[in-house]
């Protein structure tokens, strides 16, 4: 994890099917911060993120990561961070631990097994994932959130149907990587119960 | 994410899914053992068609297997995962494509001996007809794939890559069946694997950028 990182939007246009989303966006994200993104549904909460995780591009406007301008090439940005969309990405066809092993091949087993154990999914762990109910397939993948070493994380709507405890343990999970200088944006529509974060507001 | 973990997994997903291999691979089967039974069994007709009769089987097998290959990664995001990863998409594409043809052309290579014993194909046309096997239908999924990616964020999209792609096949079919008949009447046959495999190795080359592009276009 790079400890000194930060990331800085400035003057973001986005446009999509034709409509603009925002126009002249500008914030930043200091080591240690927490940015939630507001907005109404359709406001383009979904689609900042996607575009800084380099899925979309903006029409205009600039992203520095760590003082590096990866506005056009986003892959020193993506070898350090997790985005979490609303289809969170894993597969149904493979067991619980088959999927996080693909995405986190070097991972000892003895970590995996404490991680899974944790998330209430050590029962699950050969499991195919289409067998698995919607919270639990969400609980697999923000298991990568404890496997991986990434200093920024893109969560979009990461509280979507999980439990109480699902909630609580993410709160938690996102505190202590902000602690060790870690960079988090995300939205939702939930109050956040122990998180204390910047907002930025889209308006539609 | 690495390479190697993402070839292993998709290696995985494809043996989970043997049941729609081994279904093109019956459905490959089906469509050659037509001929010799609603045309015509006897070697005169047979033996200087076989060619062509096992590369329109296969040809269809391939369309069948391609159409899909990026189908269930779109639907599961993993597909955005992959865009995100930080790792080369082209390169990732490649491999991809690479688990899908050995996972689908293998099965047909071994089922061919019985199927060219059925058509009477003499032996000589018989190992052209594995060469042109091997090296024409990599580009067969080269092409495939950049359909598959074009058409993957649309309901219906099965018909549209099979009218999109195929005038693209026709080369390689054409290529391949001379190959076999020029063998059967005592012709050099090099010249057309030549060709076979320039194909392949052109549609190597530019497949994976063209795809990770479209790829790119359509996970929006
Ligand atoms: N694939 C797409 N193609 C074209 N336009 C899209 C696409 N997806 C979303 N949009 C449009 O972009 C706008 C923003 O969508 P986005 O998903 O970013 O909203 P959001 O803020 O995340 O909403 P929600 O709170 O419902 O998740 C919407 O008005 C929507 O109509
Ligand atoms: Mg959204």
């Amino acid at each position: 994890m790079q400890s000194s990182a930060s990331l800085t939007i400035s003057d973001l246009w986005i446009e999509r099917g034709e409509r603009d989303l925002c126009k002249g966006l500008s914030f930043s994200v200091q080591p240690g911060e927490v940015v939630r993104i507001l907005g109404e549904n359709g406001a383009g909460k979904s689609s900042l993120l996607k575009i800084i995780a380099g899925v979309l591009s903006p029409l205009e406007g600039k992203i520095l990561y760590s003082g590096e301008d990866v506005t056009l090439d986003r892959t020193s940005l993506q070898q350090d961070a997790i985005y979490l969309g609303h289809s969170v990405g894993v597969k149904g066809l493979l067991t619980v631990a088959e999927n996080l092993r693909w995405y986190c091949p070097d991972i000892s087993i003895s970590i995996l097994y404490s991680v899974l154990t944790q998330l209430d999914l050590i029962d699950l762990v050969d499991v195919l994932v289409k067998k698995l109910s919607a919270g639990q397939a969400r609980r697999v993948a923000l298991a990568r959130l404890w496997l991986t070493k990434k200093t920024l994380w893109l969560l979009d709507e990461p509280f979507a149907s999980l439990d109480v405890g699902g909630v609580a343990l993410l709160e938690e999970r996102i505190q202590q990587h902000v602690l060790l200088g870690g960079l988090v944006i995300l939205t939702t529509h939930q109050d956040l119960m122990s998180i204390t974060p910047h907002d930025v507001v889209l308006l539609s | 994410m690495t390479y190697s973990s993402f070839f292993v997994s998709e290696f995985l997903v494809l043996w989970r899914r043997k049941q729609d291999v081994f279904n093109a691979l019956l459905f490959f089967i089906i469509v050659v053992a037509l001929f010799p039974i609603g045309i015509n069994s006897s070697p005169d007709f047979l033996a200087p068609a076989a060619a062509g009769i096992v590369w329109c089987a296969a040809v269809l097998a391939i369309l069948m297997a391609v159409e899909s290959i990026f189908k269930e990664d779109y639907l599961d995001g993993s597909l955005e995962q992959l865009v995100v990863s930080g790792l080369s998409l082209p390169l990732l594409i490649l491999l991809k494509v690479a688990a899908q043809w050995l996972v689908v052309v293998l099965p047909l290579l071994v089922i061919i001996p019985l199927l060219s014993e059925m058509l009477y194909l003499p032996s000589s046309g018989f190992w052209v007809l594995i060469m042109t096997l091997i090296v024409g239908t990599p580009s067969l999924f080269f092409i495939g794939v950049i359909g598959a990616a074009l058409t993957v964020s649309i309901k219906q999209g099965a018909m549209l890559v099979m009218l999109l792609i195929l005038p693209f096949y026709l080369p390689v079919i054409i290529f391949s069946t001379l190959a076999v008949k020029a063998t059967q009447s005592g012709l050099p046959y090099s010249g057309l694997l030549a060709m076979l495999l320039a194909m392949s190795l052109l549609s190597l080359v530019i497949s994976p950028f063209m795809t990770a592009i479209v790829v790119k276009a359509s996970v929006n």
